[in-house]
């Protein structure tokens, strides 16, 4: 768990390095993709607890769904729908599921026990 | 943790996460830090114009009335009596229209009805009392020896006072008077009286049938204003250029 952390912080650094912005008009998509990013990571790290990890279906899920949910808030402005409360709400729930099952895992894990 | 090498991918998307996290809060911290969103911005615009607007509305509205302001100042400078003017103008408009009671020198003309008898079948009755177009005629003869004001029978005669027989008696300013008739008039009293006494005119015309005339000079006479309401429904001002149309 160490090393993932130690790349978010890079991360983290790095960008508060660049010197770019997101331009205001593109911030929402850049939100939404974000929420992706992170479900699909939460959903990597269970996976990996659980010895279900893949690569492939990894990255591409982390990018996929990145760009599908940009591209859902884009259309939904030209569409005037709020498409994007559909990412939202389905990688926020995704993104808890996944919590979920880390912490169980987490806690079966140091605790010594086996409910689940 | 079995895998280091899936310890590293994540590590890597992480790092791209981490980015995308850092560079987005930048992003939202310089968009609010700025005070308001740029979302409000068009709004903002619209609302700035509309100020601007009424701003530029309101400026050549208060030029506008500096200008007034600054025009009744040099009135008022050049000459402090506008109302005394105003009041001077309204005084002889009402003089004019008959509205004040009026004194000055002038004539009194006396018409009575003929008191010669008609001996005559043949001849009409009528030609030996006075009618409104003696009157009129009268009147008219006054009004060319620049008569300023003329009464009948203490009935002032403005603009639109008809004179008009109504069965024996005569109707002016809808109020009903008889003979004999007492026709005052205000002006140079020796003009009007010349132009009553003309050769071939109205007194040798109306003498002719006996209708007695007395005409009397004074030094002071007092015609009373028209006590009625004068009122217009049809007329008013036109502005210059339709006119000129």
């Amino acid at each position: 768990m160490i090393i993932p952390l130690l790349g978010l912080l890079a991360g983290i650094a790095v960008g508060i390095l660049m010197p770019y912005n997101i331009p205001f008009a593109y911030s929402k998509y850049m939100a939404v993709a974000i929420l992706a990013c992170m479900d699909s990571v939460f959903g990597g790290l269970a996976a990996s607890l659980q010895g279900k990890f893949d690569m492939r279906i990894f990255i591409s899920g982390f990018f996929g769904n990145a760009l599908l949910a940009a591209g859902l808030a884009y259309i939904g402005d030209r569409l005037g729908a709020d498409i994007y409360m559909a990412a939202i709400f389905a990688f926020g729930n995704r993104l808890f599921l996944n919590f979920a099952i880390i912490r169980r895992y987490l806690l079966n894990k140091y605790l010594k026990k086996d409910n689940i | 943790m079995k895998n280091r090498g899936i310890q590293i991918t994540i590590a890597l998307i992480c790092m791209v996460l981490g980015m995308m996290l850092a560079v987005q809060f930048k992003s939202i911290e310089t968009i609010n830090s700025a005070g308001v969103g740029k979302l409000r911005a068009e709004e903002l615009q619209f609302a700035l114009n509309a100020e601007k607007e009424k701003l530029k509305n309101a400026l050549s509205a208060l030029a506008e009335m500096e200008k007034k302001l600054e025009e009744y100042h040099d009135a008022a400078s050049k000459n402090d009596r506008i109302a005394a003017i105003m009041q001077e103008d309204l005084e002889r408009a009402k003089m004019l229209a008959g509205l004040t009671t009026v004194q000055g020198e002038g004539i009194i003309v006396k018409l009575d009805d003929s008191k010669l008898r008609n001996n005559q079948e043949e001849v009409n009755e009528n030609y030996f009392i006075i009618h409104d177009s003696d009157i009129l005629l009268v009147i008219n003869e006054l009004r060319a020896s620049d008569a300023e004001a003329i009464s009948l029978n203490d009935e002032r005669v403005i603009a639109t006072s008809q004179i008009r027989c109504a069965g024996p008696v005569l109707s002016i300013n809808d109020t009903t008077t008889s003979a004999p008739f007492n026709i005052k008039a205000i002006g140079d009293a020796a003009k009007l009286e010349s132009g009553l006494r003309m050769r071939g005119g109205v007194v040798d015309a109306l003498q002719q049938w006996g209708i007695e005339v007395t005409i009397s000079r004074e030094a002071r006479l007092v015609i009373p204003k028209y006590n009625g309401v004068i009122t217009h429904k049809y007329a008013y001002p036109v502005k210059e250029e339709v006119v000129s149309q």
